[in-house]
């Protein structure tokens, strides 16, 4: 499914938070939106997923205008978004129910699905009992068994620890390369972007617009960046972090 | 404060137990038998009345007409109360309503309800869902105002209708505070019922039978009857009410 971002602005009241965005997102493509903090780049997901409708302008899924939510366009927001109430294999099934399948199919296929993202013997626990980074892949399962055809990811894994997030990164790589689905991408960690996105847009400070554009389609991606030191160097200095000395190079966050 | 373990929390209530007991007991010693009766003599009593079919009636009576106006009351309320969290300007007319009624105690609407509805059991049933039902609404109206917006976002991202959502998101997550809801409404219920039946006089009752006691200045029927009153009261409210609490809420205390 293809995302059209149609001139898009988003203003709350006086605050002007999105500023003329203007992107085609193709079929298949995994696009990182990287800026900092509070620019309007989650405003930009909750529009591409009908949560919210954008003040001017217009966001197209296939070139139908985006009129409310479809699971067809599933997000995955930061942490916390899993029931506490239900368990893993219930929280993942309850995207199967909410559109009509009864329980009785959605369960196995939830089991299915929590054993591809390695979460097998725990589907009878509750989201308290297991780990952050475990809570995430059931997140993930639940985005994906629903077969969504754009993934919204909203800083998916901000919460988590760099091992357990390296981790989680290559869990959704081999999903999305599985189901090649459209992919945006919101993430204030730079080496999260270049490791799973074809094309990085970085973004200014509030209201948001495109600073510069990064493509990284062609480069075979590991967690070892070196390849792309280039690029981060240049991401890293147009999000104003200082990258001359040899402390700010390895430097892991924004 | 600490907690205390089983054995501890038991002792406490043995010790509160005892304590009741022990004034009443030092009261009879000083008063004339036709007073104030000793204690072992109201427990006798006791045992003979639950043998007596004429007083299990009146503990049936008492208790269909409890389980009917409590249960259509909590019913109302979740369901007022629901609909009142999603549907703003009803919440508003809703929450005044109750700020106005709720200062009128429930027992005010007896010769209203006896004139309108006639002799019989229909009075006392509405008046118990009365006091019960503003504490219930209340509760599960101020409950959903928490409800996380992670959490309606994810559904209505899943594709969930609205019902699906006043069901599967809204009702579990409001479901703490509505069992504390509903035991405070359960001691509204249970003190109007008993002094509603004391004044109707209507059929079999725990009320009826405490009033009729007292016409005939039998001090020993009255206090067989209060002990019934509470002991009744503690056992719905301790046993069938916590019981149902760690069952509904086992997600938490897991």
């Amino acid at each position: 499914m293809e995302l059209q971002f149609d001139r898009v602005g988003k203003r709350f009241g006086d605050l002007n938070v999105v500023d003329c965005f203007d992107q085609t997102i193709a079929s298949g493509e995994l696009v990182a939106l990287v800026g900092p903090s509070g620019c309007g780049k989650s405003t930009l997901l909750h529009m591409a997923a009908g949560l919210q409708s954008p003040s001017s302008g217009a966001v197209r899924a296939n070139g139908e205008p985006i009129s409310g939510p479809n699971p067809a366009r599933t997000l995955v927001f930061q942490e916390h978004a899993l029931f506490p109430w239900l368990t893993l294999r219930e929280n993942v099934a309850i995207a199967l129910e909410f559109q009509g399948i009864p329980r009785r199919q959605a369960h196995p296929k939830a089991s299915e699905w929590l054993e591809k993202v390695r979460l097998q013997g725990f589907d009878d626990y509750y989201p308290h009992q297991v780990s952050g980074g475990m809570r995430q892949r059931a997140a993930l399962a639940r985005a994906f068994i629903a077969e969504p055809e754009v993934l919204l990811l909203d800083e998916p894994f901000g919460a988590l620890d760099a091992l357990t997030r390296m981790e989680l990164q290559d869990v959704l790589k081999n999903l999305i390369r599985d189901l090649r689905v459209t992919v945006v991408l919101v993430t204030h960690d730079v080496d999260e972007a270049l490791f799973l996105a074809d094309r990085v847009l970085v973004f200014s400070q509030r209201p948001a617009r495109v600073l510069r554009e990064f493509r990284l389609a062609h480069v075979e991606r590991t967690h070892d960046l070196t390849a792309l030191s280039e690029e981060r160097r240049q991401i890293l200095s147009l999000l104003g972090v200082q990258t001359t000395s040899p402390i700010a190079e390895n430097e892991e966050h924004v | 404060m600490s907690a205390l373990n089983r054995y501890q929390k038991l002792g406490a209530t043995v010790t509160a137990v005892a304590f009741i007991l022990l004034i009443w007991q030092i009261a009879a010693w000083f008063l004339p038998e036709f007073l104030m009766p000793d204690v072992p003599i109201v427990f006798a009593r006791l045992w003979q009345e639950l043998q007596q079919p004429a007083f299990l009636d009146g503990l049936s009576g008492s208790l269909g007409r409890l389980g009917i106006g409590y249960g259509s009351a909590l019913l109302l309320g979740i369901v007022f109360g629901l609909v009142a969290g999603v549907l703003h300007f009803f919440r508003a007319a809703l929450k005044s309503a109750i700020i106005i009624l709720q200062s009128i105690p429930s027992i005010a609407w007896v010769p209203l309800f006896l004139i309108l509805m006639g002799f019989g059991n229909a009075p006392i049933i509405i008046v118990i869902a009365i006091g019960a039902f503003f504490p219930t609404a209340l509760s599960v109206m101020n409950a959903t105002e928490e409800v996380q917006k992670v959490h309606v976002d994810a559904a209505r991202v899943m594709g969930a209708s609205r019902g699906a959502l006043l069901r599967r998101v809204y009702l579990p997550a409001v479901t703490p505070q509505l069992i504390t809801g509903a035991q405070l409404a359960f001691g509204n219920a249970w003190r109007a019922l008993i002094s509603a039946e004391m004044i109707v006089g209507f059929g079999a009752g725990l009320g009826r039978s405490l009033a009729y006691s007292g016409e005939i200045a039998d001090m020993t029927g009255v206090m067989t009857n209060i002990l019934v009153i509470a002991i009744l009261a503690s056992l719905i409210d301790q046993v069938l009410l916590e019981g149902l609490k760690r069952r509904v809420l086992r997600y938490q205390y897991l």
